[in-house]
């Protein structure tokens, strides 16, 4: 196969070397240089129409009053004093932050104890790896449909088995203190499988012999966990936590299904909010500003995670 | 005796299996129960005796199979793009040498940071000026020309293939457009399988913008139809499972038949 490869550069050379004009040389000098860019074209058209120019373009609309149907005003920062003092954004905001506090850390431990369950070889592996993945690719809307239906106090299974042993529930959903929560635990049971895989993938690239030196100095199983398995699986948790953080701030879907930010506005997340804001009360400017501190929030959030990485993850074993 | 060793590990993995399939399990029990005895029985009896009348009704106005019609229009002219130019640029980040090339690379992950919602108003905008609003274009055109998830991992996968395949091919005389279609994308084949399942199923769940952008019924897909089936005054639960089933049996198929190269595409994408 390399021999009969070489052959065939051989005579590639050899035929490369008759006499080639000067202008066709020049032509493929410039393919060379284009074609890196005719490669990359497409993605860069979009990343500039579809990323890149709207944010700008959301920047300049968050300084305008525009109700997206007569033509913008120009009105300055007032859209940014008015959020500095709507407190049911700020409010949204901030639920915004407790709802990535309620899944983050959850959906991170939960996937850790799930990765090193699994870090052995065991029959049957591949198989529940699998089936923890499966969440991750389900459509969020219709999973929403149907956690909605199995928490049902009425008709759902799970009041309904309940009722059995002669427990009765409420309906978390209606509940302005339990339905944050239940949107958040619906919310890990996505991410947690998918998380798992980049933690196995971590372990799996620790060499066994730390563990094991650390067990011959007597370590326990759990020290050993904190002292050696855990610092470094650092840079695997930094992208997981950072990636869970850019989502967390993102939910949408599940609460427009199930709750539509209520009861009382107690699942009102911001990302909810500058929907209403923008496509339903017409608000263009207010909207783009609320979505351009968002923007701001996990920007800042982000820098920070790989700023504190820098100082504090291991990323070497040697 | 192997596995009795793993007695308490398989118990740990049962139960979390269990809460995994539960709301699939639901669904599809759900689904299957006729109309009338639905209440009948507790909700988590199987369905002793299966009928198929919630997904007649559920097909009766018409508007269903048209959502269906849709939303696989959107997702084969999705993924078909983002495959394509994913790949493409992937290769040239990954391989080739040019002017700004991290700087560029790190741009496009970059945009990974920018939250959706900033992106959608002026998107709206722009679609609504090119009258697309409504449309099978409008649906479509923001996600065809790749994402960086799809750049990143291609771009992994990339890297890994030996230098003295791709030399092989430039010493042959070829050019780098030959060497991607006849020497890359035939030995891809984990990372087109990966690409198009992990593509056509984001596109197939996406929610928010065929949220914003259709509303008519041809330009109505099947996450949109679900959640005004949801959203009713009186939901019917018995379509609405079915509904539910229409939309994660294809995910669950395509899934049993590419786990192995997904679940090692989503690993590699983890590394640093």
């Amino acid at each position: 196969m390399a021999h009969n490869r070489t052959g065939i550069a051989a005579e590639a050379a050899g035929s490369r070397q008759q006499p080639a004009g000067p202008v066709r040389l020049r032509l493929r000098r410039y393919a060379q240089f284009a074609t890196p860019y005719i490669f990359i074209g497409p993605s860069l058209f979009g990343v500039l129409a579809f990323s890149l120019v709207p944010v700008l373009m959301a920047g300049v609309i968050s300084f305008t009053s525009w109700n997206l149907l007569s033509s913008p005003h120009f009105i300055g920062t007032a859209n940014y004093t008015q959020l500095a003092h709507d407190s049911r954004s700020l409010r949204d905001f901030a639920r915004s932050g407790e709802f990535v506090l309620l899944t983050v850390p959850l959906q991170t431990a939960l996937a850790i104890f799930l990765a090193l369950l699994m870090r052995r070889k065991f029959p049957g592996r591949t198989f529940f790896r699998a089936i923890f993945v499966l969440p991750w690719l389900s459509t969020p809307v219709v999973v929403a449909v149907i956690w909605r239906f199995l928490i049902d106090p009425t008709t759902g299974p799970f009041a309904q088995f309940l009722s059995f042993f002669g427990i009765h529930t409420g309906y978390s959903l209606q509940s302005t203190t339990l339905a944050l929560p239940a949107i958040a635990l619906m919310t890990a049971w996505q991410y947690v499988g998918y998380n798992a895989l980049f933690f196995l993938a971590g372990l799996q690239s620790i060499p066994e012999y730390l563990d094991e030196a650390a067990m011959l100095d007597g370590a326990k199983a759990w020290q050993r966990f904190w002292r050696v398995t855990l610092p470094l699986l650092g840079p695997t948790t930094l992208f997981v936590v950072v990636t869970n953080v850019i989502g967390g701030f993102q939910a949408f879907d599940m609460v427009y299904i199930l709750t539509q930010g209520g009861p009382n506005l107690s699942t009102e997340v911001v990302n909810y909010r500058i929907y209403e804001l923008g496509f339903q009360q017409f608000d263009a400017g207010y909207a783009s500003a609320l979505a351009m501190v968002l923007f701001l929030i996990i920007l800042l959030f982000t820098i920070v995670q790989l700023k504190f990485a820098n100082k504090h993850v291991t990323y070497d074993v040697s | 005796m192997r596995v009795l060793k793993y007695t308490g590990l398989y118990v740990i993995l049962a139960f979390g299996a269990v809460i995994s399939l539960l709301p699939f399990l639901t669904a599809i029990f759900v689904s299957l129960k006729p109309a009338k005895g639905l209440f009948s029985t507790p909700m988590w009896y199987p369905p002793l005796s299966p009928s198929l009348e919630n997904f007649r009704s559920l097909f009766a106005g018409g508007s269903f199979a048209l959502y269906i019609l849709v939303t696989v229009i959107v997702v084969i002219m999705v993924t078909a793009g983002q495959v394509v130019f994913s790949m493409l640029s992937a290769y040239a980040f990954a391989r080739l040498r040019f002017w700004g090339r991290d700087t560029l690379f790190w741009a496009f992950i970059a945009t990974l940071m920018v939250p959706n919602i900033v992106t959608l108003i002026p998107l709206f905008i722009v679609m609504k000026d090119l009258g697309f609003i409504n449309s099978i274009m409008g649906l479509a055109a923001p996600y065809i020309f790749g994402t960086p998830f799809g750049i990143f991992l291609s771009r992994q996968f990339f890297l890994r293939i030996p230098h003295e395949l791709l030399e092989a091919g430039r010493v042959d005389g070829s050019t780098e457009w030959g060497i991607f279609w006849r020497i890359v994308v035939p030995i891809s084949r984990p990372l087109v399988g990966t690409l198009l399942i992990i593509t056509s199923v984001q596109s197939w769940n996406n929610f928010l913008w065929p949220l914003i952008i259709g509303g008519t019924p041809r330009s109505t897909v099947l996450t949109v139809g679900i959640a005004d089936l949801s959203t009713a005054v009186v939901p019917a639960y018995g379509p609405m499972m079915a509904a539910a089933v229409v939309v994660l049996l294809p995910i669950l198929v395509a899934f049993i038949l590419f786990q192995r190269q997904i679940v090692s595409s989503i690993a590699l994408t983890g590394i640093k």
